[in-house]
Parts: structure tokens; C-alpha cells; sequence
């Protein structure tokens, strides 16, 4: 019963599909079934059209499951919460909005005076590197200082689950490199008041073994491995090439097609699982 | 970061368009050679015209109307198309607003709006002057009608066109659906509703004097409706001019005002992020 309370997300039997405008029925996910500790960062992987933003936006509280049951903190989850902050795959921050009024929007809209929400939001986006271009607007920004903005915004709300959908998907690799800093100095940081559990999405095998505790593979809408990723913080180029993060990455790569299920150096019983029940 | 700013000069006299009045005007003189004054009077005798009915108008007063001239005229056709345009305007959005959340009301909509949308208005102004009389009611509700007919439709098209990912993130971050109306429909659409606004101005001021000239009391369309009668081509030119000009200062205040409000859009356009 005490390990009850350190669960975060719980889906049981979540299902979903939807009907396309052909009329033919797509299952985006089925069945699906596993639990998420607090504080745990999981990254959530599997090709294009698996069912990775359905499973987020269900946990968002944005879309009904066709059936089953999720839950966030021992409760069922039915409509949106600024508990759970979201990082949309696409950019969603606000282009009507100032920078600093959109990372303090939330805030405000949960009633936060003026004067502490600023201070808040003016603190994450001095957090990550946006100080300068508070007063800018959205369109004078490039993509990947959007996701920063989008980053700010979910940590300055202060949400205890955050959703990130492919935030860094579509940035050069060393945006990419330089954010996945930013976002685990964040999620450190703020886990220390209380814990921040993460699921972020991404089809990026590396992006993958650098940011989590834990990765579930998805394909066509089912859980079909959850990996425990026991290296140490932070992980630098020699971590990855750990052999149990080699070994992890040859398994990775081949539930992406990328490789054949032998071509890992070691046998598969080496590899590390998660204790999944 | 590095794009240049680009505060569009509004302001800014632009050359071609200065070559083009002034070619119009070359043309008109022209033509006056050619044509005998009762049909075309000379540019100069217009502008002389101008100033001598700008306050009082004789003329008019042999017509049955006492006491007026171009400036109250004027006053009074503006003072209905601002009131038509900001009625209009109102009503029209919040319609198109509410039709594009609400599928029902939509489909309820829809087919009256574009009929009304479609009927002339020398055929929908006799109706209104038996319904509403000769006075400012009645031009005033023609012009709203036809105003909140194009609001409809862009507010409509620019609530749909809102992509709904800023609605899902607003809702995430804890904003309730009366602060979803108001930071996110409104001012995410405010640029096309503004672009229809403009549209629609553009548009009353000729509905508004047409109005006129069907029936009423005052106004420019009434001054040139007693001009019309009395064949004085010069005094029409005069009242047309005056309203002519009031209409292009209008669109570019116009113009000035929603650049300035829909500041965050000015560059939503290729090579924005
Ligand atoms: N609103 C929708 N209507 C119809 N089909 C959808 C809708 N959303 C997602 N799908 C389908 O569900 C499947 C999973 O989609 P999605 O969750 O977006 O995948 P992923 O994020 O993993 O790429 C896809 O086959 C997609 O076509
Ligand atoms: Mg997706």
C-alpha cells in the first residue's frame, strides 16, 4: 500500500480508437497497461502514428479513452489540469502573447498576483536562456526558442506531471543537445520540492537513452518493452557507450526496424528490464 | 533573432499612388474640353464648389434644404456609418463566433445569413423605410445588415482557421472556458476580423449614402439625390468628392489602428517561425 502512493500515472486497459473520415476504424492504442513512479523521468518511444500523442493527450486530461482507465495521483483523469503541463508536438505558445505573458499565463489564469507570477516566469526563462527576448513576441523567435518558452511555461506553472510530445523533434542537433541540459537541470532542480514525473515522446533512440529512468516502446498502439536505464547523471558521451546502454540501443533500434532483433553484441537475458507488473 | 523590424509605414505618402490622382486629374480636365460643363464640370470649379457649400450650401436651400451644407452632411452620413459599422460589426462576430463552436446554431445560420447577404439593397431599402421611416433608422439598419453579413462570414472563417492546439495548451495551463473566449478566440482571430472590419467600412460608406439617396432627411446621399433632381452635375461631383475623401481617411485610420492592435501579427507571414 505505501508503494501505492509513489505512483504517479496509472492506465489500466487504456484503449482508443478513432474513426477515420473513410469511415475505417483506427486503434491508436490498445490495452495498454503499466504504472509510472513519481519523480521517474520515462521516455516514451516507438515509430510515427503509434499512438504516443493519443497516450499524452489522454493523460492530459484533452481526450476521453474509448475505454479503460488512466489515473494521475489516485485519480481518474476526465478533463484538463494545470497538474498536468503539456509541450505540444507542435508550437502551441501563444503568437498574441508577449514572451513573459505567455510563460506566466497559466499563473495567471490560476489567480497568482502580478507581481509573483512575474517573478516567477521572468526566473525559468532566465532558466533557460530567454531573459533577453522577455518582452519579444513569439514570431521574432526561432523554433527552437519557442520550446524553450514552451519548456518555461509547464515548469513556471509548476505542474507535478509533464507531457512532452517530440518537443525537440524538429531542432538541430545542438539545440537539441543544449536543451536536453536545460530540461534535466529543470526537472532536477524542481524535483527537489517536489517531485516532477516527465513522459516525454520522441523517436530518437539517443535522446532517448541520455534523458530517462525508463523507456516504453510502443508499436501500433501496445507496450511492447519497458527498459530501466540504471546509468548515473549525468551522462555524457561515455555513458552511452556503457555497454548496457549498447546493448539497450541495439534493442531500441531494432523494435524501430532499424536493426535485426540478433545484431546486439550481447545476449538478450543481459539486458536490464524494468520489474513491470 | 535578425530578422529587420518592419514597422510598415503607414503613413508614408506612397509616390505611384500620388501619380495615379494626379493622372485621374489630368484625365478629367481633359475630358472637359471635349464635354460641355453641364455634363462635366472643370476639376477647379468642383474644388471652388467645395468651399463655397462647405458650410452652407444656397443651392440647396431653393430645394427644401434649409440651412445645410457639406460638413453636417457629412457629419451625419459619418456619424450613421460608424454607428451601422460598430453595430454591425458586433453583432456579426459574436454570430460567427458562436456558429463556428456551435454546430447546431450554425446549421441554423448559415442559409439566412447568405440569403440576406445576397438580396440588393435597392430591393431590402423600400422595406426599411415603411418599417423604420425616413429617419437615420433606417439607412443605419441597411448598412448593419450588410456589415454584420461580412463579419459573420470572417469571423466565422478566422474562428475555424484557429488552429485548436492554442485552446488544448490554454486549457492545460488551467484557463477556464470564459478566459479561452477572451485570450485566445478573440485576440487569435482580431487580425482577420480586423482585415473583415476594414472590408466592411470600405464598403458602408457607399450602402450608407445609397440608403440615403432612397430615402431620407439629411446626409450626403440625400444632398446628392436633391442635386440629382435639380441636374446639377457640379454639386453632385462636390458632395461625391467630400465623401470620397472622408472614406479614404477613414480606411487608412483605420488601417493605423488594427496595425497597431494586431502588433504580434504584422509579420505573420513567410519567414516567421
Ligand atoms: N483525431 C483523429 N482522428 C482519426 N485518427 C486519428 C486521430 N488522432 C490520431 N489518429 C490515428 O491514431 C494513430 C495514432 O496517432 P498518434 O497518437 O498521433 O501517433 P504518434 O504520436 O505516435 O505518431 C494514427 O494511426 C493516427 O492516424
Ligand atoms: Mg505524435
Amino acid at each position: 500500500m505505501r508503494l501505492e502512493n509513489g505512483i504517479a500515472i496509472k492506465a489500466s486497459q487504456l484503449s482508443q480508437s478513432f474513426r477515420r473520415a473513410d469511415g475505417q476504424l483506427v486503434d491508436a492504442l490498445s490495452s495498454v497497461n503499466f504504472e509510472v513512479l513519481k519523480g521517474q523521468f520515462v521516455c516514451l518511444i516507438g515509430p510515427s502514428g503509434c499512438g504516443k500523442t493519443t497516450l499524452l493527450q489522454i493523460i492530459a486530461g484533452l481526450l476521453l479513452p474509448s475505454s479503460g482507465i488512466l489515473e494521475v495521483g489516485n485519480q481518474v483523469v476526465t478533463r484538463p489540469s494545470p497538474e498536468r503541463g503539456m509541450v505540444f508536438q507542435k508550437d502551441s505558445v501563444f503568437p498574441w502573447m508577449r514572451v513573459i505573458n505567455n510563460v506566466e499565463y497559466g499563473l495567471a489564469c490560476r489567480g497568482v498576483g502580478s507581481g509573483e507570477r512575474r517573478a516567477i516566469a521572468e526566473h525559468y526563462l532566465e532558466r533557460v536562456g530567454l531573459a533577453h527576448v522577455a518582452r519579444a513576441w513569439p514570431r521574432e523567435l526561432s523554433g527552437g526558442m519557442l520550446k524553450r518558452v514552451a519548456v518555461a511555461t509547464v515548469f513556471a506553472n509548476g505542474a507535478s506531471v509533464l507531457l512532452l510530445d517530440e518537443p525537440f523533434g524538429a531542432l538541430d542537433y545542438v539545440t537539441k543537445r543544449h536543451l536536453h541540459n536545460v530540461l534535466l537541470t529543470l526537472w532536477a532542480e524542481t524535483g527537489r520540492n517536489k517531485p516532477r514525473t516527465v513522459l516525454f515522446v520522441t523517436h530518437d533512440v539517443d535522446e532517448a537513452l541520455i534523458l530517462a529512468d525508463r523507456i516504453l516502446v510502443f508499436h501500433t498502439g501496445r507496450i511492447v518493452d519497458d527498459l530501466a536505464l540504471v546509468a548515473p547523471r549525468p551522462r555524457t558521451t561515455d555513458t552511452l557507450l556503457m555497454p548496457q546502454m549498447v546493448q539497450n540501443k541495439h534493442l531500441l533500434l531494432a523494435h524501430l526496424g532499424l536493426e535485426t532483433k540478433q545484431a546486439g553484441t550481447g545476449a538478450t537475458s543481459s539486458i536490464v528490464r524494468a520489474a513491470n507488473d | 533573432m535578425g530578422r529587420k523590424s518592419r514597422r510598415r509605414g503607414i503613413l508614408r505618402i506612397d509616390p505611384v499612388g500620388i501619380f495615379g490622382v494626379f493622372l485621374l486629374i489630368m484625365i478629367w480636365q481633359a475630358l472637359t474640353l471635349a464635354l460641355p460643363p453641364s455634363s462635366l464640370p472643370t476639376p477647379s470649379s468642383v474644388v471652388a464648389r467645395i468651399g463655397r457649400d462647405f458650410i452652407r450650401a444656397e443651392e440647396l436651400s431653393f430645394y427644401g434644404l434649409a440651412d445645410t451644407g457639406l460638413l453636417n452632411s457629412m457629419i451625419y452620413t459619418a456619424t450613421n456609418v460608424m454607428i451601422a459599422v460598430a453595430l454591425g460589426s458586433l453583432v456579426g462576430t459574436i454570430a460567427g463566433f458562436v456558429t463556428a463552436r456551435f454546430h447546431n446554431v450554425r446549421a441554423i445560420l448559415d442559409p439566412i445569413v447568405m440569403t440576406m447577404g445576397t438580396i440588393p439593397i435597392l430591393v431590402l431599402a423600400p422595406f426599411f423605410l415603411i418599417w423604420f421611416g425616413v429617419e437615420r433608422m433606417s439607412a443605419v439598419l441597411l448598412v448593419v445588415l450588410y456589415v454584420a453579413v461580412i463579419l459573420y462570414i470572417f469571423a466565422q472563417r478566422a474562428a475555424d482557421n484557429l488552429d485548436p492546439v492554442y485552446e488544448e495548451y490554454a486549457y492545460t495551463l488551467g484557463a477556464s472556458s470564459k478566459r479561452i473566449v477572451w485570450d485566445i478566440l478573440i485576440p487569435g482571430t482580431v487580425p482577420q476580423v480586423l482585415g473583415g472590419i476594414r472590408i466592411a467600412l470600405a464598403g458602408a460608406w457607399g450602402l450608407e449614402a445609397i440608403a440615403e439617396l432612397l430615402g431620407a432627411q439629411y446626409g450626403i446621399g440625400k444632398i446628392i439625390q436633391v442635386l440629382a433632381g435639380a441636374t446639377d452635375v457640379q454639386g453632385i461631383f462636390a458632395a461625391l468628392i467630400v465623401l470620397g475623401l472622408v472614406a479614404v481617411i477613414s480606411d487608412g485610420l483605420a488601417a493605423l489602428v488594427f496595425a497597431h492592435v494586431a502588433a504580434w501579427s504584422a509579420a505573420a507571414r513567410p519567414g516567421g517561425n
